[in-house]
């Protein structure tokens, strides 16, 4: 007998007919955890990718070669880009579809699926978001490890105080903004007999570049099952006038070196951040910045603050990823979520007052200082040596 | 006074600015130390709201979901909007909400007290201290408005009743898309942290200081503006506000595990003028360099 929830649903995005890299990482990770819980449930529950597209069937050949068990493909030309509204519509209607889900697999009893996954950028976080309100389950966001378990829980709410085991539920961690704390999340029906209700999928939102795909696999075989969605002119009535392609004023895929700073700046940020940018025109070097300060949390110049402390300059996972032949941290001490999105990097350089930090295991030369003490000495070597040293271009 | 009615949506939040917040020594946030204020997306909302008051006159609502202490967010909200109204949903029930039963409070707040009329609803992008960035999108689904994500502009069509915007959409391993759409009253806009209004017509600029010094007297006397709603007065549904309402919950809090050393770092005294030149050059030969001798 097939249960009520069942299958890992995983929503695709994609741009110029090619999957957006987390797309694959989802799937990855969707396989790994659904082969586990295959086998200890003794079940078969499928990895399932859900593609709103228009003439996308080649990339759903592709889904299933990097671990998909079924694809559910949804074309249509008003899926060109990605409109919340009507993509929430027709994903809810996808999810909640049993006859779909037949199609892979004996689904009489299925009424939604038992996980789902959403990639946590621009686009995944508002639709996982309005998906979830509209099928009235959970949410986790901004995920980096995920665990199927069965737990035993007490909670005031949930279960009334009492000890309830809940089977595979999927534990899902996130870091939270500091960077040093992990959360998980449950999403748990109420068993509690007073306000009884059952919440599925579980379902979250998971960062990219934290997840490897699974290697690419030509003699994978898996289905791939149309659906022609419902939807009227109301559904529509966001229209995209244009798409312009910009590239960020921040480039650090093309530099050979970059220099971050985090909040070891704080006892004079103007003058360090000032700093800092001098060593990175010495070094031809890009400027990037730890999670914290894209927060603003330092009175500087409007200037100063609208070019360096940005979004845009963040490296770690709610950043960018970088791998420079050369990266200078510092006064980052090199939490977590930064270290994610620098360890690929050539050469590292640390610079912090504390050798306690977490920096210093994952740099190459740790400089024991002060930054506003460590840098113009730097500076002033950069420059003496500089002239009886040619950088190739 | 047109007849654009619009509602925006804060937080109170954790003040990250350096003086006012407090970390623990192992680099978690002290909340217990660490003022609160409106939070700096909340900020971004209330201004891209102010831009329709100079620019169409529109009516302002702000809310917000918390404890009575997040009077003072709604407060400093309407310096930045010259809010008409301030309204608060507080009840003892809501506490402990994740987004879904957040959500559900302002859907049931802005369709209630608001008579259901507005026609655009603005939130910030996410919040400093939760980082998820559902409510907004959450309860613009519940309200069954059209919900348009990182806007950097917009302007209204008042005559088709029309939102035109711009957003900025970054895709990993792509490039960024700035997109130009275009939907009907009533939407839902969460606002980008980079937007920034521009007044460029001198009736706008004369239009701007009146308001901004409106909106100066009126938040000194914000109390005058503000209605307190429980969960009674809001009418909402008890199983799903609050705890009972929420789909998830935090199992567990942990301190991240220290990664085991990726590197293993020499470590150099920064007052030595001696270790730093061997750095220097150490870094000029990572880049590639060559010395000439």
């Amino acid at each position: 007998m097939s249960a009520k929830y069942e299958h890992l649903y995983v929503v695709i995005e994609h741009e110029d007919g090619k999957p957006v890299p987390v797309s694959l990482e989802m799937l990855g990770e969707a396989r790994r955890l659904m082969n586990g819980f295959n086998k200890k449930y003794s079940a078969n529950e499928k990895v399932v990718a859900l593609v709103l597209g228009n003439n996308m069937r080649r990339l759903c050949e592709e889904l299933i070669f990097y671990g998909a068990d079924a694809v559910i493909y949804v074309d249509s030309p008003e899926f060109q880009y990605s409109r919340n509204l009507v993509d929430t519509k027709v994903i809810s209607q996808v999810a909640t579809n049993k006859e779909l889900a037949k199609k892979f697999s004996d689904a009489s009893n299925f009424i939604k699926p038992r996980y789902m996954f959403f990639a946590a950028d621009n686009i995944g976080r508002q639709l996982s978001s309005t998906v979830l309100a509209d099928l009235e389950s959970g949410l986790a966001s901004d995920i980096n490890k995920l665990v199927i378990e069965d737990l035993e829980i007490k909670h005031e709410h949930k279960t009334k105080g009492q000890a309830v085991k809940y089977e595979k539920t999927l534990e899902m961690y996130r870091p939270d903004f500091s960077g040093f704390l992990w959360t998980t999340i449950l999403c748990l029906d109420n068993r509690n007999p007073a306000i009884e209700r059952e919440y599925h999928p579980q379902a979250c939102s998971i960062i990219p570049g934290v997840f490897l795909p699974i290697e690419r696999d030509t003699s994978r075989r898996g289905v791939i099952t149309d659906y022609i969605p419902k939807f009227d002119e109301r559904d529509l009535r966001v229209k995209v006038l244009d798409r312009k392609i910009v590239k960020s004023a921040v480039d650090f895929d093309s530099c050979k070196a970059i220099v971050s700073f985090g909040r070891g700046i704080k006892d004079s940020s103007e003058q360090n951040i000032k700093m800092v940018a001098d060593l990175a025109q010495a070094l031809e070097a890009e400027v990037g910045v730890s999670l914290p300060i894209s927060k603003k949390p330092f009175a500087v110049s409007e200037g100063v603050s609208s070019t360096y402390m940005i979004p845009d300059r963040v490296i770690g996972t709610s950043g960018r990823k970088v791998a420079p032949l050369l990266y200078i941290a510092a006064g980052i001490s090199g939490a977590m979520q930064h270290i994610a999105g620098m360890k690929e990097s050539g050469f590292v350089v640390a610079i912090n007052p504390d050798e306690n930090s977490p920096i210093k295991d994952e740099c190459d030369i740790f400089i024991k200082g002060r930054m506003e003490d460590v840098i113009p000495l730097l500076l002033e070597e950069l420059r003496k040596q500089k002239p009886a040293i040619e950088v190739k271009k | 006074m047109s007849d654009l009615k619009i509602a925006v949506i804060v937080k109170l939040e954790p003040d990250f600015s350096e003086g006012n917040v407090s970390y623990n020594a192992d680099g978690t946030l002290n909340r217990a130390e660490t003022k609160s204020i409106l939070g700096p997306h909340s900020a971004v909302a209330s201004s891209a709201a102010f831009y329709a008051k100079v620019k169409y006159g529109a009516r302002i609502a702000v809310t917000t979901m918390g404890p009575p202490i997040a009077d003072t967010a709604l407060q400093q909200a309407q310096l930045l909007c010259d809010a008409d109204e301030l309204h608060l949903y507080s009840d003892r029930m809501f506490a402990g909400a994740d987004t879904l039963a957040t959500a559900e409070v302002l859907k049931t707040g802005i369709s209630k007290v608001e008579g259901g009329k507005m026609d655009i609803v603005f939130s910030g992008h996410r919040a400093s201290d939760g980082e998820t960035g559902q409510t907004g999108p959450q309860t613009a689904w519940k309200l069954g408005f059209t919900f348009l994500g990182n806007v950097i502009d917009y302007n209204v069509d008042m005559q088709n009743r029309v939102v035109r915007a711009r957003r900025m959409i970054s895709l990993q391993g792509f490039y960024d898309v700035i997109e130009e759409v275009e939907a009907p009253l009533p939407v839902f806009i969460a606002i980008d942290p980079s937007y920034k209004a521009s007044f460029n017509t001198v009736s706008q600029r004369l239009a701007f200081e009146k308001y901004q010094k409106e909106a100066k007297e009126r938040a000194q006397n914000y109390k005058q503006y503000l209605k307190i709603f429980n969960a009674q007065q809001l009418g909402v549904d008890p199983k799903l506000v609050g705890l009972p309402g929420s789909p998830t919950i935090v199992y567990k809090v942990e301190r991240i595990p220290k990664a085991k050393a990726s590197r293993k770092a020499e470590v150099v005294d920064g007052s030595s003028r001696d270790q730093i030149a061997k750095v220097a050059a150490k870094m000029y030969e990572v880049l590639g360099g060559m010395v000439i001798k």
